[in-house]
């Protein structure tokens, strides 16, 4: 089998040297470009991100890469959203006002009540028999976010509980994104970054 | 459910890890990247490095650290802090391989800016260290650069309550690198603020670590010196602290990729 190439989305935000490293320990051919030639021929696309959601949707429109995802998307190409990649699936959010999404996965990024934040390490609950993600069911991994995905149960494949369950990984078709961090999540995040990874591509 | 967690700090000096004490005298430790390795390989929950002499010295953040860092592919979430002055700055740590920041200075600078950091970054990514010590019945502040300690002004207090930030670091400057020193009155002490604690300073023994992690505003303590001292120190800390709010030990053998 040939090696998998990822292409993560550079626009301006966010720690790229923690997933290259990731991925490329796990034996991925891995290329951080913003430019739309280079991604075209990953096998998966990646977007990660530490930011704020505005900043990051405006970076994207400054880069081209808004239609263009949207278009990948449209096509079935596998698609993962890390943390604020996640968040920039949705339809809208509400953060520092209210900002359009990708409106890859239909659902709106909303703060956790009286200014809470969700900070460290977390269990995964698996909410649907999804490959991509049930092998990770019960690990700890970490979280950094204060905003949350409400949408539609049927793209919520796993959750966490703060207290009450939100939505830890979303999915629809080839589109999925993790609110966690797997790249920083030690072995368990290595295990699902494989497997996800894996998966997608073979799905 | 949400884990609390056990921060292993590397204060660096001058380019080199040191042990600090009492923010006044330091001991070299070695290379930076040596000492944030081990804490990675060894299961912390989150790395904290603090620069202390950046700001002082209005150099900026250690870009040429934080890419040595980089250069580890760290599995570890990485806090970084000294030397932040502007939003461009807390953005670069960011690109340069941090997932956090860390202010202390800029909180008796200009408050504004860690605003900003906290539009651009995302809340999550700010944290306010505030070192702290119980002076006439209060808490007093401590300038590190000046040597002066105050009172929590107002307009710290509201910048916290607005959420600007996600967490504080409490730390107890006059304690710190003291064995049994950190003093859990200054947690109590800001009990009224809703903010989420990172207790830090003179925690060694698991006494101090269970006292602290049962208290609910504390979501994490920090220690520096006393990792140090002895290999897979994380990992025996949290097997003995016996505690449901810890994540339990991590060894790289349970994980076969």
């Amino acid at each position: 089998m040939s090696i998998i190439t990822i292409g993560i989305i550079d626009y301006g935000m966010g720690n790229h040297a923690s997933v290259v490293h990731s991925l490329r320990d796990l034996g991925f051919r891995v290329r951080v470009t913003k430019e739309i030639s280079e991604l075209d021929v990953a096998d998966v696309l990646l977007l990660p991100g530490v930011g704020a959601l505005p900043v990051a949707m405006r970076n994207l429109h400054e880069r081209g890469l808004v239609t263009y995802l949207q278009e990948q998307a449209r096509l079935q190409r596998p698609l993962v959203g890390i943390c604020l990649g996640m968040q920039l699936l949705a339809s809208a959010s509400y953060e520092h006002g209210y900002t359009a999404g990708l409106d890859l996965i239909p659902g709106e990024i909303k703060p956790f009540t009286d200014h809470g934040v969700h900070i460290g390490w977390n269990t995964l609950e698996c909410t649907q028999n999804d490959p991509l993600y049930t092998s990770s069911d019960g690990q700890a991994f970490y979280f950094s976010h204060s905003f949350y995905f409400d949408g539609p149960s049927e793209y919520q494949v796993a959750a966490a509980r703060h207290p009450s369950l939100f939505a830890a990984a979303i999915r629809r078709g080839s589109v999925t994104g993790v609110q966690f961090h797997p790249e920083k999540s030690q072995a368990a995040g290595k295990a699902l970054l494989k497997n996800l990874i894996t998966e997608l591509v073979n799905a | 459910m949400l884990k609390k967690r056990l921060i292993g700090v590397v204060t660096i000096k001058n380019g080199w890890a040191v042990q600090s004490f009492g923010y006044h005298r330091y001991l070299p430790l070695g290379k930076p990247e040596c000492m944030v390795e081990n804490l990675d390989r060894w299961g912390t929950d989150e790395i904290l490095v603090q620069s202390i002499d950046r700001s002082g010295a209005k150099t900026g953040p250690d870009y040429a650290l934080l890419g040595k860092l980089a250069r580890l592919g760290l599995s570890t979430p990485l806090i970084y802090g000294g030397g932040i002055r502007t939003v461009e700055d807390g953005a670069k740590v960011i690109q340069r391989g941090a997932d956090r920041v860390i202010v202390d200075a800029l909180l008796h600078d200009d408050l504004s800016v860690v605003k900003g950091l906290s539009e651009q970054l995302g809340t999550q990514a700010v944290i306010a260290s505030i070192p702290v010590a119980i002076g006439a019945h209060r808490l007093e502040w401590f300038d590190y650069r000046s040597k002066v300690a105050a009172p929590i002004g107002e307009a710290l207090f509201k910048m916290i309550r607005h959420g600007i930030v996600s967490e504080v670091m409490l730390t107890d400057w006059q304690h710190e690198g003291t064995p049994f020193g950190f003093n859990n009155e200054l947690i109590d002490m800001f009990q009224n603020e809703k903010v989420p604690l990172i207790a830090f300073g003179g925690i060694s023994s698991v006494e101090q670590m269970t006292a602290l992690l049962a208290r609910p505003n504390v979501a994490a303590i920090a220690i520096g010196n006393f990792l140090s001292y002895r290999e897979h120190a994380v990992q025996r800390f949290k097997e003995v602290l016996a505690s449901g709010s810890l994540r339990p030990p991590i060894y790289a053998t349970e994980y076969p990729l």
